[in-house]
């Protein structure tokens, strides 16, 4: 009996040994994984740009475009994120919407512009989007929901323009699951706090377009592709409690006031 | 890891036959079982309970052939939901996963070949102990006389 044990045993080590030996080996290397999905994700991000580009109209207004950038910037700057690899593209939509693509693609539409009360709402959506991007959520959810073939074969040309258009459309109406989302959540307000930018009206953002009455319900795509708003802000709440700092605006008030009226006249 | 041992008694043409044919039908199982890890155990399950009331012999190999699925079950189900996650949910391919998939490849290899020369080798009347396997099919199978 004792030889048995002893043998069964032997026999499960040398399993685990075998495995513990190849963990030793750098196999994403040697299968080269990293730089399909790196060059994939390029190739899936320019593709899907694309798309919105020849469908929508890109704002180049440069009042509109610093303002934006300078967000982001400080953002980047104050979390030790590559600002380079971000690239922001304001489009002339009333859908209140914000999204991101792969490759570092953020999209917003003037419609989150005008309807944030306050740069920190803004700037919470846009560290929400940020938070998508530097955890590598995009490519999950793709990878996820259409699977890695079809996406690679999108990037070599054997997918229909229709497949790309619907894929596309997915990304900037669809929210991610749930515990995506909630990850996302924490890092904007880690974010928003390491740029010493108030969470809350990030907060109150999704409470107050939580409510149905809201006059600009019909287009609030970002608000009504992510569940639980209100569940949502109370947890964004209760973790920056704890964490109090100091807050400074980005923009000047100026500066954010002619933001908004900037785009008004543009609508 | 196999040796040759001599068996009780002599084993006759039929029973060989027999039991060359629990380390065939593993062997069919494995080749669907790979992606599908329950199918090696069930196939060798069927033809197990269809030889219960066999000679010796057979049910002695018809245990060992069974016994020796039930290790590969867990390598490879293990393979396979890890597989299915990277698939579905948002783990991604690490070295440790394909570590895993060459161990269990190497593994799958050599029940695979050990599988062929024991269906073989019994097929011939010779009475064929795996290392471990061998040794607990001793302990569960008993000869009836």
């Amino acid at each position: 009996m004792r030889r048995i044990i002893l043998q069964g045993l032997m026999t499960i080590l040398l399993f685990f040994g075998t495995w513990y030996a190849l963990t030793q080996i750098d196999w994403i290397k040697i299968f080269k994984v990293k730089q399909v999905t790196v060059k994939t994700e390029q190739k899936l991000g320019e593709l899907f740009w694309e798309v919105f580009k020849k469908s929508e109209i890109e704002m180049n207004n440069a009042h509109v475009l610093h303002s934006i950038d300078s967000i982001v910037s400080h953002i980047c700057k104050a979390n030790k994120i590559d600002r380079g690899k971000l690239k922001v593209h304001v489009l002339n939509k009333e859908d209140i919407n914000a999204f991101a693509l792969p490759n570092g693609h953020l999209i917003i539409y003037s419609g989150l512009i005008l309807n944030s009360d306050n740069q920190e709402e803004l700037a919470g959506v846009i560290s929400h989007e940020i938070a998508h991007i530097e955890l590598n959520h995009v490519m999950k959810k793709l990878v996820k929901e259409i699977g890695l073939s079809v996406l690679i074969s999108m990037t070599t040309g054997n997918s229909g323009t229709e497949v790309i258009k619907e894929t596309a459309k997915m990304l900037s109406s669809s929210a991610f699951d749930r515990n995506l989302e909630k990850e996302a959540d924490i890092k904007a307000v880690d974010y928003m706090l390491n740029a010493n930018v108030n969470p809350e009206p990030f907060a109150d953002f999704l409470y107050k377009l939580s409510e149905t009455e809201h006059e600009s319900t019909k287009y609030l795509t970002w608000i009504s592709t992510h569940p639980d708003s209100k569940e949502r802000a109370e947890y964004i709440i209760e973790y920056s409690k704890a964490k109090g700092t100091e807050f400074k605006p980005i923009l000047t008030n100026e500066t954010w006031g002619k933001l908004k009226i900037t785009l008004k006249g543009m609508e | 890891m196999i040796h040759i041992k001599k068996f009780s008694y002599e084993p006759g043409e039929h029973e060989a036959e027999a039991a060359s044919s629990s380390y065939l039908m593993s062997l069919i199982a494995i080749i669907v079982g790979v992606p599908l890890p329950i199918v090696n155990l069930i196939a060798t399950l069927i033809f197990y309970l269809g030889n219960k009331k066999s000679t010796y012999f057979v049910r002695w190999h018809c245990t060992q052939a069974l016994l020796s699925q039930l290790s590969m079950l867990f390598i490879n189900s293990f393979g396979f939901w890890w597989t299915i996650s990277i698939l579905f949910t948002d783990e991604t391919i690490t070295s440790r996963y394909i570590a895993y998939v060459i161990a269990a490849i190497i593994f799958n290899l050599t029940e695979f070949v050990a599988t062929i020369y024991t269906a073989i080798q019994t097929r011939k009347g010779i009475h064929i102990e795996w290392w471990f396997y061998g040794s607990l099919t001793n302990l569960i199978c008993r000869s009836k006389s």
